[in-house]
């Protein structure tokens, strides 16, 4: 035994020897001489908006440079910041959604920017600047919104003789007014997979996923209101008036370009994807506010939208603030945003719109920025997200797609992926009560 | 070490001749061994006891890295969907071993049979498809499933039938496990040929003067000469189910029948990448390769004996 050790242990110490003479050579390209010269930022972002954006910034501000680099989307993007921060090289600026910044902040992915931002909130609709606003301290500066929308077929509409559904019950009937109309033909879509529309759907009726009382969270997916919107597709999915599937397949957008599907409330993003998956199809198309559950309501809710974050690994917190206020608020940067069909967060933005043509997708709605506007001033403020949106919406997934495919019932699906949050939030340490 | 550097007596010296030369040769694979296996293994051996807590309270404590002991190994083993996942994996194991390993010897016994006409053409045609990457024929048989895009579909409604939906329900496992069975074919197919052409033709002969048809052949001589490399498949065949991925993977957009946890690696990459569980993760990935070993142990000693006779 000892001849067979003795080996061993002399490659394991070479093993070592070697290992620790690659390490030592490797940590001396850091630390950043503090020369005065430019500082530089790295800025983690997706969409057509960003590059011309930071183009312009980079133009505007000779000290400050930004580099900016497309990490993925939303989930993917945040994924990869909470692997970076815990290797200490995150980007110094970056995108994040505003349903996955709490899980940015207990990851430690993102900074208290508090001092840094006097005279922000100002810029913003109480119902926006709380999304980035967390036990009155600051971690973000938000980009864009999305407050839910009607995007809808036109032509179709009027061909088969709808008109625009004000409330959801008249929404209902229009889906069964076209299917009868026209058996290929579907109103709108259920996406079993569409946790963030749901999420939206519900709180426009009242529905608190997460809220913060004092220490701990109190997590509600089954309350009665996010139990009438199951109820509400259910039934639509039983009478087979909605088509139950997946969004932006090549099956659904195939349906969408031939006007087999025909509106999708969702957020006033819709104009921008709709016209990369159905650009045949473009000039049919119009915006409308959501639908309400009560006649003259005029409550909706966001879905998606972004802002921008100062990490904790930035080393120039202060520059990297700056660039984030910048994005998000100046005049130039909102240009481009609107050229790019994001919708400003910011009020000032948000006028700037009113200026503009219509998105690619409608260019015969004269009207669709000034409705726009009218929805943002009508969102619902303090919607709070919880830490862990991400198992929320991966739970939700599954279930509620093996709801649907087994025929059981949609409400149990917001039952079990309650108890999955809850769980998750009970072995992670946080105080959490179920209701 | 530390004895062979004190004044070497002569047994010293003999050890160390005895010694060097061979550890030598051995460091530069031991180095890359202990870098790029050992040391990731042990390291997700430790991320398996480790876990994500939050520390100092409230709504927005931060969650940091702790010692949690073996509360991943129960939270993976208990688990409904991760048993359910494996589940999956045995009904579709069951539709893709045996029928890529039939048809891989079929193949190889046809293209083996003498005075074949256009062997090498079929040898090519019945590999190419283990050569187009798994993303690539995934992606491609997707468009053939999907009802829209289906030609088989398109056929079915010109001629008055309904169409089927290959991607929902009990079709899903045949239709996931057909493009691994395109896939494999080929591969297994080659081997087994190959392994073919290494018998001996003296033995044919003598059984075609005994009066032998192709069939006796094929049934009595063949297939049990070849019954080492037919385990070697199998155990590849084996490994390769337990690690599927790509294909339900990358089908998922295409159906919601497919779930994320619905199969043991999907459930593990969704612990990692989508729940940011990196340790939950690597309990679930240690528990699944010692449970490969194991099976693949149990496969090797229960055809060891038949097929080496015995050692």
């Amino acid at each position: 035994m000892m001849r067979r050790t003795a080996p061993v242990i002399t490659a394991l110490s070479a093993v070592a020897l070697t290992l620790a003479a690659c390490s030592s050579g490797s940590g001396s390209g850091g630390a950043e001489p503090d020369d005065g010269g430019p500082i530089t930022l790295d800025y983690w972002a997706w969409g057509t908006a960003q590059q011309p954006m930071v183009d312009a910034w980079n133009a505007a501000h000779p000290d400050i440079q930004v580099k900016r680099t497309d990490a993925g989307g939303g989930t993917d993007s945040s994924a990869k910041l909470v692997t970076a921060t815990r290797a200490e090289n995150a980007p110094d600026v970056a995108l994040v959604e505003y349903n996955t910044l709490p899980a940015m902040i207990v990851a430690g992915v993102a900074q208290d920017i508090t001092e840094y931002s006097n005279g922000l909130e100002s810029e913003f609709a109480p119902g926006v600047w709380s999304q980035a606003t967390f036990d009155d301290a600051t971690y973000g500066v938000p980009q864009d919104a999305g407050p839910q929308a009607l995007t809808y077929n036109k032509a179709r509409f009027d061909e088969l003789g709808i008109d625009v559904p004000k409330t959801w019950d008249e929404f209902a009937e229009a889906a069964e007014k076209v299917h009868e109309a026209d058996p290929d033909t579907y109103l709108t879509t259920f996406p079993p997979d569409g946790f963030g529309g749901v999420a939206a759907f519900a709180q426009q009726a009242g529905g608190q996923w997460w809220s913060v009382d004092g220490d701990a969270w109190t997590v509600d997916f089954d309350d009665d209101a996010s139990v009438a919107v199951a109820d509400y597709w259910q039934d639509l999915v039983d009478r087979d008036l909605v088509s139950a599937e997946p969004l932006l397949t090549p099956e659904w957008n195939a349906k969408v370009n031939d006007g087999e599907i025909l509106s999708w409330p969702a957020g006033l993003w819709a104009a921008g994807v709709l016209y990369g998956v159905a650009e045949q199809s473009a000039g049919d198309w119009a915006m409308a506010p959501l639908p309400q559950w009560e006649e003259g309501d005029s409550a909706v809710a966001f879905e998606g939208g972004s802002a921008l974050v100062v990490t904790t690994s930035a080393e120039h917190p202060e520059a990297a603030a700056e660039f984030a206020r910048w994005m998000g608020t100046a005049e130039e940067a909102h240009a481009i945003q609107i050229e790019q069909g994001q919708y400003p967060a910011s009020l000032a933005g948000q006028e700037l719109t009113l200026e503009s043509e219509p998105p690619l997708l409608m260019p015969k709605q004269k009207d669709y920025w000034e409705t726009a506007a009218e929805i943002a001033r009508t969102t619902i403020p303090e919607i709070s997200w919880g830490p862990n949106v991400n198992v929320a919406s991966s739970a939700y997934q599954d279930a509620m797609s093996k709801a649907v495919a087994d025929g059981t019932p949609l409400r149990d699906a917001l039952t079990a992926v309650e108890a999955e949050v809850v769980d998750d939030m009970k072995t992670t340490g946080f105080e959490v009560t179920q209701k | 070490m530390s004895a062979a550097t004190d004044a070497p007596s002569l047994a010293h010296r003999r050890v160390r001749r005895r010694w060097g030369a061979p550890l030598l040769f051995l460091l530069p694979a031991g180095l890359l061994f202990v870098a790029f296996l050992a040391i990731p293994i042990g390291y997700a051996l430790y991320l398996s006891f480790r876990g994500m807590r939050v520390s100092g309270g409230g709504p927005f404590g931060l969650r940091q890295e702790t010692w949690v002991g073996l509360d991943n190994y129960v939270a993976a083993f208990t688990d409904p969907e991760l048993v359910a996942g494996l589940g999956r994996l045995a009904i579709y194991g069951i539709i893709a071993v045996p029928l890529t390993l039939g048809f891989a010897l079929t193949f190889a016994l046809l293209l083996d049979l003498p005075r074949l006409r256009g062997a090498r053409f079929s040898r090519t045609a019945i590999f190419i498809p283990y050569a187009v990457p798994g993303v690539v024929a995934t992606l491609l048989w997707g468009f053939l499933y999907l009802p829209s895009t289906s030609p088989g579909n398109w056929i079915l409604e010109r001629v008055g039938l309904g169409g089927v939906d290959v991607l929902h329900g009990g079709m899903l496992f045949g239709s996931v496990a057909n493009i691994a069975i395109w896939g494999g074919v080929g591969f297994n197919m080659i081997i087994l040929f190959t392994s073919l052409r290494g018998i001996p033709t003296e033995l044919y002969e003598a059984a075609r003067l005994d009066g032998a048809s192709e069939w006796d052949i094929a049934y009595r001589i063949k297939i049990p000469l070849v019954g080492p490399a037919l385990v070697l498949t199998g155990l590849f065949a084996l490994i390769g189910t337990l690690q599927v991925y790509g294909e339900p993977a990358t089908l998922r957009p295409m159906t919601s029948a497919i779930s994320q946890t619905w199969v043991p690696l999907m459930t593990i990459y969704r612990d990692a990448f989508t729940r940011d569980n990196l340790s939950l993760a690597a309990a679930s990935s240690v528990a699944l390769a010692l449970g490969t070993l194991v099976v693949s142990i149990i496969l090797l000693r229960v055809t060891q004996k038949r097929t080496f006779g015995g050692s």
